[in-house]
């Protein structure tokens, strides 16, 4: 496959991600996902192929993922996020077996067998479990959603936060701050809640290790940390977590390049343009 | 006003079988069956189906106005939600069963207008002359629901009973109490009869509901054998259409219209197999749908696996019946212990079985054995969120059949039967999408 080039473009509902790719990552972007994904997935991909030092139609194949992937008109094909966490992740810490995601939006679970997934959980009905949970918190104590991971190892007295839901969680804290309860209590505490929840979910799966967490939440130490408590054991964590999906995206479109090739047939490529889409495109 | 406004209604689903298709116009007719015996002063029950009292009511010529259907049918029709809001409005809690809340919006605004409330759905439901509640026991809200409605019909009589059967429990035979659930059943059905006959000027034919019993026998054995055909591969008929054919199977029991109705559906699959037509012509996937009740207003979910090529040869789902000549019956003269008999036996009917299988239950035994008979690659079940005597225990069984038999994929969906604010179309199908590819690469491992 020398010569030839792969983008994953990965839109969550919180942030777009774009991976170039030969044999190994050559570029990678991460920009936060606005209302109008079109115009951010251009960008996003512009900005790519620039570090990559490689014009548009030079890319071989192009995968879309993530809950915006209709709405990236340049793809060739759209591919769901489970199919390709799961082959990122199996890319990228082959021993896992269960894959635990955290988004800005929505949380899942996905067991995996042989690189592939095989059951799969999802919360996507309720902020509280996802990284929303933990950004109207940070909002309501007045602290950088990336503060908050830091913070709450600093915790010594965890305060419990008993309410599940996202607003009457964020009205708790208000009220424990006027407690006078420690920041760092407060957060520790908010981890834990959302380890709770996430951890609920995805036991469903029957949970194997080895565990990589994925996804936003993977970026928050004392959210990894509550979660690791949960397993009882520690859990991998990719160099990236935000950029699994488009990881495994940019590969899947190399599997199917392969196999295309490999069966002589020829695979249909969308226009190699980059202008902004409109409603009529 | 947001009680006034009327949603657009959603286009008709397309049906894989001709008798799916007839149903639109049997509930439409059936309805209007109803406002037309309110007019000629028939009495009407309004009823829960499965409760048990299906022969007695068709036996005394009661008219049955199904509440649960008329729910079902405005969240069909996208348009439950204005009921719901009235219900709320009179301080109904939003996680009360949806289909009670939209039968109670409904009937304060009917009451409250003295007419139909504007635009009804099908034309309406009609003022019962009595209500006939069942404690049935996997609906805790059909105890109370028509006592509510009293709050406004407060000079229309109820009955509530509710027929019980043996819990499971692996350390005990059924058969060791099954002559006092059998007793006891009798006593509540004799007791009805007594409370149609005072409250409705009717007496019973004890001879017509014997009658009536044999066609409701009949019609259990006609429902199995004609489901028992969509083991075919290609399968001919699917659960979005048995979404459909629950209706003469739950509300039309003991009617030769509903026993007719299963025999056409019979001759139909037979003719379907014998040209082999599917519901999809390249059927790649056979998934059971496992449990809970469907969203009502999103049945074209059916058609979107369709057109993965999944289709769902089997569902636990309105899947009320089991062969008569299955259970065992004892030869009894009274029809009435006769229905007992028939309600407590087709309720333990997989007791033994799962008692050979540690850890397993009776319903875990139905899915094992649907999964087996039906060549099924994976499980579908709703959880919809207002029907908590159900939907609870939906995941446990989904847990417990993985352990005791084996990890097949499994899709949870999530939303409700009639709350169409529950309901993401674009999240639903990502959901599907992703199950898809789960099936996939179990498929090809």
């Amino acid at each position: 496959m020398k010569g030839q080039y792969f983008a994953g473009v990965d839109i969550g509902s919180t942030m777009t991600k774009v991976v170039i790719m030969d044999e190994a990552t050559l570029a990678s972007v991460i920009g936060p996902t606005g209302p109008e994904h079109r115009k951010l997935a251009n960008r996003v991909m512009e900005e790519a192929l620039g570090r990559a030092k490689l014009a548009f139609d030079e890319i071989t194949y192009v995968v879309a993922t993530g809950y915006g992937r209709i709405n990236v008109p340049f793809a060739d094909r759209q591919i769901t996020e489970i199919s390709c966490h799961a082959r990122g992740i199996a890319h990228l810490l082959p021993e896992v077996r269960t894959v635990i995601d955290i988004g800005g939006q929505d949380s899942k679970g996905i067991k995996l067998r042989d690189g592939r997934a095989v059951d799969f959980v999802m919360n996507d009905k309720c902020a509280a479990g996802t990284g929303r949970f933990l950004e109207v918190a940070a909002e309501s104590l007045g602290v950088s959603l990336e503060e908050m991971g830091r913070l709450s190892l600093e915790a010594e007295n965890r305060v419990e936060i008993s309410s599940t839901c996202t607003v009457f969680a964020a009205q708790e804290v208000v009220a424990k701050l006027s407690e006078g309860a420690a920041l760092a209590d407060i957060i520790a505490g908010l981890h834990e809640a959302i380890a709770t929840r996430i951890y609920g979910m995805v036991r469903r799966l029957k949970i194997e290790r080895e565990v990589a967490l994925t996804g936003g939440g993977a970026k928050n130490i004392g959210l990894v940390k509550a979660l690791e408590a949960r397993l009882g054991f520690p859990a991998l964590l990719p160099p990236e977590p935000l950029l699994t999906g488009a990881i495994g995206a940019a590969l899947l479109g190399r599997d199917i390049v392969k196999e295309a090739e490999e069966k002589g047939e020829k695979l249909k490529i969308s226009p190699r343009r980059l202008t902004e889409a409109t409603l009529f495109t | 006003m947001t009680e006034e406004k009327k949603p657009e209604e959603k286009k008709k689903r397309k049906t894989a079988t001709e008798a799916a298709g007839k149903i639109g116009p049997m509930v439409k007719a059936a309805l209007a069956e109803n406002l037309r015996a309110k007019e000629e002063g028939k009495p009407i029950a309004y009823s829960f189906i499965y409760s048990g009292y299906d022969e007695i009511i068709r036996a005394m010529d009661i008219v049955p106005a199904w509440t649960e259907n008329y729910a079902g049918i405005c969240g069909v029709k996208r348009d439950a939600q204005r009921f719901l809001e009235r219900a709320e409005g009179e301080n109904f809690s939003r996680s009360l069963c949806t289909y009670a809340l939209c039968g109670l919006g409904f009937d304060s605004w009917r009451e409250e207008l003295g007419e139909m409330p504007p635009d009804p759905p099908w034309g309406g439901q009609a003022r019962p002359t009595v209500m006939l509640g069942s404690g049935q026991v996997i609906c805790d809200p059909r105890y109370k629901w028509y006592q509510a409605a009293q709050h406004y019909m407060p000079d229309v009589p109820v009955y509530v009973g509710g027929l019980p059967y043996p819990p499971y429990e692996e350390d005990y035979d059924y058969r060791e109490v099954q002559d006092y659930y059998v007793k006891y059943i009798v006593e509540e059905l004799r007791g009805l009869v007594e409370f149609l006959e005072k409250h409705t000027n009717r007496k019973m034919d004890w001879e017509r509901l014997s009658q009536v019993v044999d066609i409701s026998d009949r019609t259990w054995n006609m429902i199995s054998e004609a489901y028992d055909l969509r083991k075919a591969v290609p399968c001919p008929m699917g659960t979005g259409d048995a979404m459909n054919t629950m209706v003469p199977m739950t509300f039309m029991m003991g009617t030769q219209e509903g026993l007719d109705f299963f025999k056409d559906l019979y001759d139909e699959l037979k003719r379907k197999i014998a040209n082999r037509e599917g519901i999809i012509p390249d059927e790649k996937y056979r998934l059971l749908w496992g449990g809970g009740l469907p969203s009502w207003f999103a049945l074209t979910d059916f058609n979107y696996f369709n057109s993965k090529g999944a289709v769902f040869p089997a569902e636990v789902t309105y899947r009320l019946v089991e062969p008569v000549y299955n259970l065992d019956l004892p030869r009894v003269s009274d029809p009435l212990e006769h229905l007992a008999w028939r309600w407590v036996r087709y309720w333990t009917y997989r007791h033994d079985r799962a008692r050979k299988r540690p850890g397993s239950t009776p319903d875990v035994e139905r899915l094992i054995e649907y999964i087996e008979d039906y060549k099924i690659d994976g499980v579908v079940m709703h959880e919809a969120f207002s029907c908590r005597s159900w939907h609870p225990g939906l995941i446990w069984q989904l847990n417990q059949l993985k352990r005791v038999y084996r990890d097949i994929p499994s899709l949870v969906l999530e939303s409700d039967i009639v709350d169409i604010s529950s309901y993401n179309e674009a999240d639903t199908r990502a959901r599907i999408d992703a199950f898809i590819d789960t099936l996939e690469a179990v498929k090809s491992r």
